[in-house]
């Protein structure tokens, strides 16, 4: 049979090689793509049969998992007297079921605590990571370190750091400088959070930039965990290479009111990137720096049009009422309808007898765009 | 001699079809490989990905969110209401009333308690006369804006003039209509903030088909394959444009468009730009294309990525008269725009853009149609003086059409893989089957109804925006409410 099946196939390749070219490949392509939808298919039902079946695993354990945390940690009999964490034991045979040794059940044990401690402060969490160790499941956490796999990785530093597990300086660190973005974000936010003395220390070494989007997160983190030692951001602001480093602190040294920072601040204004002096204007705006204002008047004509609008945001914010003259003369005499929107804004924000008499004197002797831009910064009704 | 010529040319004829199909498919493998890349790494990155964190950020970038409205007076309310639930912590919503004629500014002044009021902005891009703009007395709808103007004749008009409004950095562009996932704003922004070489300047989603899915209070309950056959193959042409070749251009930065239904765009480069261009038939793609052109001009790098997500539901047409309308339109921005922008086309100033983005679609999406035509022409005759090689022509049409059954099919997988929407093996299989048959039944009329719009423009043909003539959602059974219309 065999014999025949070959002799089948060497006469059907003579064929194929008789015929011409375009037909050779035209035939050589619907063989790729029947092969490929046979196979596209076949993935389309297991995936599908895969979730099914993910499904109902999960609806099967998910209660039993639950069940053994009630009894094992809120309700353990032992909470509320207190009794060190240390001495209080869980039940030896609730946990050495041999469900819990399946690497699926693993995993949902692990997901499950992770989402009960962000439920529960106190003796609870700190019970439930007990519960965590006891079970070696932060074995599997830092065996998921050691992969080559970066997503298995980053899995494995949010669980250690959800639970409060202390992760090497030697292993954390270099990850916080990984050319893969993601990687990185993980590796510094978890840093930020574990590091006892100094969570800010990857801040000295950061080479590569710090994403707008992982910076929503640390800004979280930073502003959000208790306990965590608050430095004095302007050393970055004056040392640091990174740009989105400085960034980054110059939003939390308005975050904080950190006062001290303002002459370091201050030096960001000569820098020759227009969009960092932009950030800075801002900073020292959010800080109310009066001690900033004449600089940033006297600069104000040599700027671009992004900086001038953070300059006019910033004498607002100060609100000193020294330069409300300044300002007028940007509303009745600039061009740019921008500008004339900001410098209107900042005076009405000096909300003083100065400046609520100067919009009065602006509403009558200025043209009617101008007093448009005026009643629409009074409007209470218009937010943004 | 002259039948020697007429077999040369007849050679070189069938010879160029061949490479230039075989060309063809050859990049749409190209695409499902990039597009698999792409959805996996997307896939990846979704896994560890907790969206809070923007929700109550206070560096989270601002959003406007700008719908045209024209006569949507029996749906305007809760379409009003749908836009107002996203989750996320600075947005604005800006609905303009683009000279309706109907009772739609009267009935969202009535429902969210508006009030006239004096609103200063700059007209940075053209657009009709406002006539007045109006917000909320109630805290309730703080974010909501709505702008009455003239009509333009064109939703980019309508655009135009709420990107003049806008307040924050980015807008969403969509239809009042559409219906958009509470977390459209997170997840489109996602892409601005985390690109670490280039300035993003456009990002887009995937859309389907909202015709048979439950929808209630302007809130998707469940989503199902539509049963009307147009708006089937409507559904699976989404999945393959958005799934398979949008996300395998995202990865190559070579992005064609970013669909008017769903899209959000850096609000400085839009405008510099020149904004909407409200004589444009594709003023979606049109102003992609101005904008790619403004950054390639001034030497700002820049991306345009894609999400493979479906965040946006639209209502697709289900009567050929007004789908014939809509592709009509299609072709013709299409062609409009290849002559518009000819000077971009094989320019390596203009990168990827230049060299790759705008040359496909020249050689496939526009020259495609004619293409076919002729091939099947040429074809006809060749059988009706029998000088067709019958097997040949067979093989090569099995070919074609396996390869297309293969693009289409992967294309279901990959969205299969990203999230399965679909929750039985009915509504994938309702999808599965139109695999099949489209390349007979549907895209016929694709080539037709593009030849048609490729016609109308040549000759300079008037053409009427007409209706979408929606025909409603229909709502989810639990709520029990009853089905607009």
């Amino acid at each position: 049979m065999w014999k025949d099946l070959a002799d089948l196939l060497f006469q059907a390749y003579e064929q194929y090689s008789l015929l011409p070219l375009f037909i050779e490949i035209a035939l050589a392509f619907i063989f790729l793509a029947i092969l490929s939808t046979l196979i596209a298919y076949s993935a389309i039902l297991y995936k599908r049969y895969r979730a099914y079946v993910y499904e109902k695993r999960l609806a099967f354990i998910s209660p039993k998992i639950e069940d053994m945390i009630t009894e094992q940690v809120l309700l353990n009999p032992n909470l509320g007297y207190d009794i060190p964490l240390e001495s209080i034991e869980f039940d030896p045979k609730a946990l050495s079921d041999k469900i819990y040794r399946k690497p699926f059940v693993r995993q949902m044990m692990i997901d499950t605590l992770i989402q009960y401690r962000k439920n529960f402060r106190g003796e609870v969490g700190e019970l439930l990571r007990k519960l965590y160790i006891d079970m070696g499941l932060d074995k599997d956490s830092f065996a998921k370190m050691k992969t080559l796999r970066w997503e298995r990785k980053i899995k494995a530093v949010v669980e250690l750091t959800q639970m409060d597990i202390p992760i090497s300086d030697v292993t954390i660190l270099p990850l916080t400088n990984s050319g893969n973005p993601a990687l990185r974000a993980a590796a510094r936010n978890a840093y930020i959070q574990l590091s006892k003395n100094e969570p800010f220390k990857f801040f000295d070494i950061a080479t590569e930039p710090l994403l707008p989007w992982d910076q929503l997160e640390m800004f979280k983190i930073i502003t959000t965990t208790k306990d965590i030692a608050i430095p004095n951001f302007s050393r970055w602001v004056s040392y640091s290479t990174n740009k989105s480093i400085v960034s980054f602190c110059l939003k939390l040294i308005a975050h904080y009111d950190q006062q001290s920072a303002i002459p370091a601040v201050m030096e960001l204004l000569s820098n020759k990137d227009h969009y960092f002096r932009a950030d800075a204007i801002n900073c020292l705006g959010k800080l109310s720096a009066e001690v900033a204002e004449d600089k940033l008047v006297k600069i104000y004509n040599n700027q671009p049009l992004n900086c001038q609008i953070e300059i006019l945001k910033a004498l607002g914010r100060i609100a000193s009422g020294k330069h409300l003259e300044f300002l007028k003369s940007e509303f009745l005499y600039s061009s740019n309808f921008d500008i004339r929107m900001n410098a209107a804004r900042s005076i009405i924000k000096h909300n003083t007898q100065n400046s609520r008499l100067m919009v009065e004197e602006l509403m009558e002797m200025t043209h009617e765009e101008n007093q448009l831009i005026i009643k629409h910064c009074l409007n209470p009704l218009i937010k943004y | 001699m002259l039948r020697t010529l007429l077999e040369h040319l007849q050679l070189i004829f069938e010879k160029t079809v061949y490479i230039y199909g075989l060309g063809l498919l050859v990049i749409y493998a190209c695409l499902a490989l990039l597009s698999f890349y792409s959805v996996r790494r997307f896939l990846r990155k979704e896994s560890y990905t907790d969206y809070k964190v923007i929700v109550g950020s206070e560096l989270a970038p601002g959003v406007s969110v700008i719908a045209p409205a024209f006569n949507e007076g029996l749906t305007i309310i809760s379409n009003v209401r749908s836009l107002l639930t996203f989750d996320y912590p600075k947005y604005e919503v800006i609905i303009i009333n683009d000279g309706s004629t109907d009772d739609t500014l009267e009935k969202v002044i009535k429902e969210f308690s508006l009030v006239k009021i004096d609103f200063a902005f700059d007209i940075k891009i053209a657009s009709k006369p406002i006539r007045g703009i109006y917000k909320s007395t109630d805290d309730a709808y703080a974010k909501l804006v709505i702008v009455d103007k003239e009509n333009g004749k064109s939703k980019a008009d309508a655009t135009n003039a709420g990107i003049n409004i806008a307040s924050f950095p980015y807008f969403l562009c969509t239809d009042v209509d559409c219906i958009l996932h509470e977390q459209t704003l997170q997840k489109l922004i996602r892409p601005i903030m985390e690109e670490e070489n280039a300035r993003v300047i456009a990002t887009g989603a995937t859309l389907r088909m909202a015709n048979s899915c439950e929808i209630d209070k302007g809130v998707i309950i469940k989503v199902k394959a539509p049963r009307p056959l147009l708006a089937r193959f409507q559904e699976l042409e989404y999945i393959r444009s958005f799934v398979l070749g949008k996300m395998g251009w995202s990865q190559i930065n070579c992005v064609p468009n970013v669909s008017g239904g769903l899209g959000m765009f850096d609000k400085e480069i839009a405008i510099k730009a020149g904004g909407y261009d409200p004589a444009s038939f594709g003023e979606d793609m049109e102003l992609l294309m101005r904008m790619n052109r403004y950054v390639h001009d001034n030497k700002i790098k820049a991306a345009v990525r894609y999400i493979p997500v479906t965040l946006c539901w639209t209502e697709g047409p289900t009567s050929l008269k007004v789908f014939m309308r809509q592709r009509t339109r299609w072709g013709r921005g299409l062609f409009q725009l290849m002559l518009t922008h000819r000077k971009m086309l094989f320019n390596p100033r203009y990168g990827r853009v230049g060299m790759v983005m705008f040359p496909y679609n020249f050689l496939f999406e526009l020259l495609a149609p004619f293409v076919e035509s002729i091939g099947i022409v040429y074809y006809i005759l060749l059988a009706i003086f029998g000088l067709v090689n019958w097997p040949y022509a067979i093989i090569l049409l099995l070919f074609v059409y396996s390869f297309a059954i293969m693009i289409s099919t992967l294309a279901v997988l990959w969205d299969q893989l990203t999230f399965q929407y679909y929750k039985t093996w009915t509504d994938v299989a309702r999808i599965a089957s139109m695999v099949f048959v489209e390349m007979i039944l549907y895209h016929p009329l694709i080539v037709i109804f593009a030849l048609r719009g490729y016609f109308f423009h040549i000759f300079n043909r008037k053409h009427s925006w007409g209706n979408m003539q929606r025909r409603g959602f229909k709502p989810s059974s639990a709520a029990g409410t009853t089905a607009a219309t």
